[in-house]
């Protein structure tokens, strides 16, 4: 009886497996996963609607997963059971660059194919493709804040955590570009942390513009401090004296660019960034890598001209941040 | 307490409370001026509303004899479906129908506690460790994880629903929240009922002795009941204030408020094992923690050591307390 | 003819296959002051229990008011006026002597509001029937624990209580506490309220009670009027054997002192004591509250920092050890300089109540079972422990139990056991069998003599004269942190000794 039991059990599993197994390897269908820092942001939701979207138009079998909460320990999990499974190709937005040294490594050991964004000094990746040069995003930003501030003033910089690779050389570059473009503005306090929480945006640009007189400009690293700020300036009626240019998504800071508390936000479409870390994943799959080369064209706005880096032969630039302002704001979704 | 005299003012926790809040405020004031202007403080004020009604509801259950950790998530679910389901219906009555509906949301999830705590036996830390991961969970499974920034118009007013308002000749507006008015009757109320009725003294009862409190004749498992239904009416009530001024319905907010806002009811003087505490206590915790954590800025500590410095300031303020209590105790055997 | 309030006819009682209570029978009329004595295990608790409605009685007769209950709930015992103050007495710590007196009438009444001043009118009321002035706006927890009886006793009267039952009252007052407490009791009588005691404190049965019922293993086996019984036959029936007290002799040299204490002096506390402890004395230490007695023996055990107080004078004298001057700082100081301690409140002070009582004996002396592996050799562990077990006879059926299941009595020879097992060569003793029943504490003295034949001194801090002078061959009187006296036990009375314990110096000199 008890063997009865057994035997029937271990015929159910292996057909269990066989399904799921024969599922995705059918058609030689590529299976590719896409693992993010956080599943649940508006941020990386848009991302899987790019990851959706581009599996319909390619037919292979795409997805995108990340842990509940932005932890290294869980994304590493989450790659290893990917391992487990067997995908071919991995599409990697790190949440910590070294603590996924190690696993990433066991996948391209294991052959799987390794895709990163967002994490320019990731070592074990086949390719890193940016959506652009952090330097030059921050840059970006503080050249349109400069003109609004008319080239003099004091301004605060805000970034989510101090360790946050990213946001922090965003704000480096903002701050270098200041330098050299803006010489009589000045940063009153040195960049301050906000946690990715709108209301300590809110909270500590309110308190900012209290101990700073002077504050005229505010430069926003994480894309909450572009609603944080918004509210801010508008409830003390304090547009056209200070001004804010920073991340920040159409859905959430619309309402502030509408009424003129906040001057313009910036980012690029997580969906585009989606679709072409696969889009390279398939064509390394496909044996098919060379068409990932400097000013190569990959096929979507922002990565028409892509820019390899001079001294790291596997990182790639794109241009692909978006800058949106009261005029355009109404052309986007999310 | 009913006679006071005048020796046992200066034993009052509250009273120290009260001198540590001034001297503070003193100093932070002579350290940065601005600190004294009426922008300021009302924005500190605006800063405690939330904390204090989430504090207001904690301080009932550690009275009580219990703890309560789930609230922020019970918070958080009450005015996310509220404000989904407004939208949904494009909601534009009167503010109450919101206010009603995250407040029995926010009910309803205490009942459970409620209902858990006396079926099972259970620490409370365990019970609501587990409700509010269950809620957290089932939140962002079922429910949603975008965070939505076009809020119903009722919700959009109250956030501007000022009860003084002045423009000052530079053009900027200082302006005093209407929403602190709410944390004001709530603090009222809820100080009558624990000082003059029965139901208020017999929750200081079940905290001193359950079971002398059953011999009397309390009905210890309806106080439960209503103290953790309470506090959770009044999480819910905090949530939707909370999405209303910040103008955003964050799924992911408030994680981890549960530990400022015990800490500012311990600070307050209520005792972890029950049975002590006053409202008047622990609003004035509320007030040092948004104090603190609102000054920092102006009193110029930099990003990396903030977090030093609420920690060494809590660590003094709880000192002191058990410092001043343990000298009442000392003296008396044979 | 005064009206029978409790009539208890061959009650019995079982708790599983274990027989508790077998026809006991008790009687109880107005006005009555009665003693329930007995041993720990005689069945006293559940008989009140029983009487109260807590439990079920298997069999037998209730009557209470003249009314049979052939069921007793626990609200009904209420109705007929039985009151129990509990040994916790079921106050609220955290809130004041005012509202405690007034919530049950609060919640009684069933009102939603409190008025302040009806609670304030009750709490008088209450304390104006058993004709004590306190303050009622202090907290319970600030009261001392006699305070704390009388604001039990106080609500138990308020709220009409024909019979009140106390669970050992006099445990943990003072001589002058007691007296009140008796005095209460006496006009509580004249109003017609019963008390029923249960204690085992044989001077205070003596003393307060009319009749007394005594029960050995659940058994009834005798009663009567107090005044036909004496301290020996009380003893005997509750014991079922004849104990005698005969005095302690000493017979030892007066050189090389085990401790000696000279001119020791603590700001505050005690100043300029001399005292020389010989190998196989017992010195008893007694004084009344405040006098310094146990400050003394937390200092010489290092519970007390003895450094220097700021703005005080200087802490001063010396400690000598087998003649060598010794600084006793910490604890480890003491322990490490052969000085142990059995404190006053074993509860929270001396045993590991939630730990098995094989860890509770050794808990100062694993070191000495290290193994070669430097691991814990537990065969020598449980070979020692029953050992130990067995020579201080400590009634105990399962060592891995946790102590807290013993008795009082037990669980003070498990503290003894594990001290003199340190091989220490003094030994303090704080009031070592308070709350300890007959049977057990004269083996508990018995135990203390064999341990000074072995050459252990002893200091005995003490407040029961009657133990003192039993067990002490010299008693120092403290009074006001100075040695007032120092007597040979020889031909001592109590009441001798009892005159000398309020003297202050100068009296005593005259």
């Amino acid at each position: 009886m008890f063997r009865k039991v057994m035997a029937t059990s271990v015929l159910l599993m292996c057909s269990l497996l066989l399904i799921t197994g024969s599922a995705s390897t059918a058609e030689g269908n590529f299976r590719i996963a896409t693992v993010v820092k956080v599943d649940g942001i508006a941020w990386f939701d848009r991302m899987r609607v790019g990851v959706d979207e581009y599996a319909k138009e390619t037919g292979h079998d795409l997805w995108m997963v990340g842990p509940a909460k932005a932890d290294a320990a869980e994304q590493v999990q989450i790659i290893e059971d990917l391992i487990a499974q067997g995908v071919d190709a991995l599409c990697i937005v790190p949440f910590s660059v070294e603590a996924l040294e190690p696993v990433l490594k066991k996948a391209r050991d294991a052959g799987i194919i390794v895709i990163v964004h967002e994490a320019s000094t990731q070592q074990n990746a086949d390719l890193i493709i940016e959506a652009f040069d952090n330097h030059a995003y921050g840059a970006n930003i503080m050249k349109q804040l400069g003109e609004h501030m008319g080239g003099e003033g004091g301004y605060l910089c805000t970034v989510g955590s101090l360790t946050s690779k990213s946001q922090n050389e965003w704000i480096d570059g903002a701050i270098a570009y200041q330098k050299e473009h803006f010489p009589n503005m000045y940063e009153v306090a040195p960049r301050i942390e906000t946690y990715d929480d709108a209301t300590i945006d809110y909270q500590k640009i309110k308190e900012a513009l209290v101990a700073h007189k002077d504050l005229k400009g505010v430069c926003g690293g994480p894309m909450p401090t572009s609603a944080g700020a918004g509210l801010a300036i508008e409830e003390r009626g304090l547009q056209g004296k200070v001004f804010f240019v920073g991340t920040g998504l159409p859905s959430i800071a619309g309402q502030y660019l509408e009424n003129g508390a906040i001057q313009a936000i910036q980012f690029w479409d997580p969906a585009i960034a989606g679709k072409v870390m696969n889009k390279i994943a398939i064509a390394f799959l496909e044996g098919k890598q060379d068409i990932v080369k400097d000013q190569a064209d990959l096929g979507f706005p922002g990565f028409e001209s892509i820019r390899q880096d001079p001294e790291k032969k596997n990182l790639f630039y794109g241009a692909g941040w978006v800058v949106v302002t009261k005029e355009n704001v109404d052309e986007y979704n999310f | 307490m009913n006679t006071l005299s005048k020796n046992r003012l200066f034993q009052r926790n509250e009273f120290w409370l009260l001198c540590l809040l001034i001297v503070l405020s003193l100093t932070v004031g002579a350290v940065n001026g601005a600190f004294w202007s009426a922008n300021n403080l009302f924005s500190l004020f605006k800063s405690t509303i939330v904390t204090g009604i989430f504090a207001l509801g904690v301080f009932l259950v550690i009275v009580s004899g219990g703890i309560d950790i789930s609230f922020p998530a019970f918070a958080v679910f009450s005015f996310y479906i509220t404000v989904k389901f407004l939208l949904s219906i494009k909601y534009t009555g009167t503010i109450l129908l919101p206010f009603l509906m995250s407040m029995t949301f926010g009910a309803c999830l205490g009942l459970v506690n409620a209902l858990l705590l006396s079926s099972f036996q259970l620490a409370p830390l365990i019970v609501t460790l587990g409700t509010g991961s269950a809620v957290t969970g089932f939140l962002r499974a079922f429910v949603g994880t975008a965070t939505l920034s076009n809020l119903p118009q009722p919700l959009i007013d109250f956030s501007r629903w000022n009860i003084y308002k002045k423009t000052l000749a530079d053009g900027s507006i200082v302006s005093f929240s209407g929403a602190f008015l709410i944390l004001l009757v709530l603090a009222i109320l809820i100080h009558v009922m624990m000082k003059r009725t029965t139901l208020g003294r017999g929750i200081y009862a079940i905290g001193g002795d359950e079971v002398a409190a059953k011999r009397v004749g309390f009905n210890v498992k309806r106080l439960r009941l209503f103290v953790y239904s309470f506090t959770g009416a009044l999480a819910g009530i905090a949530g939707i204030i909370h999405c209303s001024l910040i103008r955003l319905a964050n799924p992911r907010d408030l994680e981890g408020a549960e530990m400022e806002v015990i800490a500012a009811v311990v600070l307050g003087g209520a005792s972890l094992t029950g049975g002590k505490g006053s409202v008047a206590g622990t609003l004035l915790g509320v007030a040092l923690i948004v104090l603190i954590k609102g000054s920092l800025i102006l009193v110029g500590v930099p990003s990396d050591w903030q977090k030093v410095v609420i920690g060494l300031v809590l660590i003094t303020a709880t000192g002191l307390t058990a410092w001043r209590s343990r000298r009442s105790d000392e003296g008396g055997r044979a | 003819m005064s009206k029978t309030l409790i009539k208890l006819t061959d009650i019995d009682k079982s708790f599983g296959a274990a027989s508790v209570l077998r026809k006991v029978s008790l009687q109880l009329d107005e006005g009555e002051i009665h003693c329930l004595a007995g041993e720990n295990g005689s069945g006293k608790s559940t008989l009140i229990k029983i009487i109260s409605g807590v439990y079920r009685h298997d069999a037998g007769r209730i009557e209470l008011g003249g009314r049979h209950y052939p069921t007793l709930r626990p609200i009904d015992a209420i109705r007929e006026g039985v009151q129990v103050i509990y040994q916790d007495f079921s106050l609220f710590p955290n809130l004041t002597v005012a509202e405690n007196l007034a919530l049950s009438d609060q919640v009684e009444s069933g009102r939603a509001w409190v008025s302040w001043q009806r609670v304030e009118a009750i709490a008088r009321e209450s304390l104006a029937l058993i004709g004590v002035d306190m303050d009622t706006s202090r907290l319970v927890e600030e009261l001392p624990v006699s305070g704390k009886q009388l604001v039990a006793i106080a609500r138990a009267v308020y709220c009409n209580a024909r019979v009140i039952i106390m669970d050992e009252p006099t445990t943990t007052l003072t001589d002058r506490e007691i007296a009140s407490l008796f005095a209460l009791i006496r006009r509580l009588k004249e109003r017609g309220i019963a008390t029923l005691f249960v204690s085992h404190k044989m001077r205070e049965m003596l003393d307060i009670t009319e009749r007394i019922t005594i029960l050995r293993n659940g058994e009834k086996v005798a009663e009567g009027r107090t005044e036909d019984f004496d301290e020996a036959g009380i003893t005997r029936a509750m014991t079922g054997r004849d104990i005698r007290s005969d005095r302690y002799v000493w017979n030892g040299v007066r050189s090389d002192p085990v401790l000696e204490l000279r001119d020791f002096t603590r700001t505050g506390d005690f100043q300029g004591l001399n005292l020389s402890l010989y190998k196989g004395e017992i010195v008893g230490i007694t004084g009344l509250l405040g006098s310094g007695r146990t400050e003394l023996a937390e200092t010489l055990f290092g519970l007390r920092n003895t450094r220097e107080r700021p703005g005080g004078e200087k802490n001063s004298g010396k400690i000598l050890r087998n003649g060598r001057e010794i600084k006793v700082r910490s604890v480890s100081d003491a322990i490490a300089e052969g000085i142990a301690y059995v404190p006053e409140d074993r509860l929270t002070e001396g045993i590991f109540a939630e730990q098995p009582i094989e860890r509770n004996l050794f808990a100062n002396s694993y070191p000495r079972f290290k193994n070669a592996l430097g691991l814990l050799d537990r065969a020598k562990l449980r070979e020692l422990s029953s050992a130990l077990i067995r020579a201080y006879n400590v009634v105990a059926s399962n060592l891995k139990l946790p102590i807290r299941t013993l008795s009082g009595g037990n669980q003070q020879k498990v503290m003894l056991a594990r001290w003199i097992s340190t091989g220490a060569e003094v030994l303090l003793l704080n009031g070592p069998t308070v709350g300890v029943d007959v049977g057990a504490r004269f083996e508990i003295y018995r135990k203390l003599r064999e341990i000074a034949a072995g050459g252990v001194g002893i200091l005995l801090f003490s407040d029961e004269l009657q133990e003192l002078i039993s067990n002490c061959n010299r008693i120092f009187v403290i009074n006001r942190g100075r040695f007032t006296h120092e007597l040979d036990t020889g031909a001592l009375q109590e009441d001798e000794l009892s005159a000398l314990l309020g003297l202050s110096l100068e009296e005593a000199i005259q």
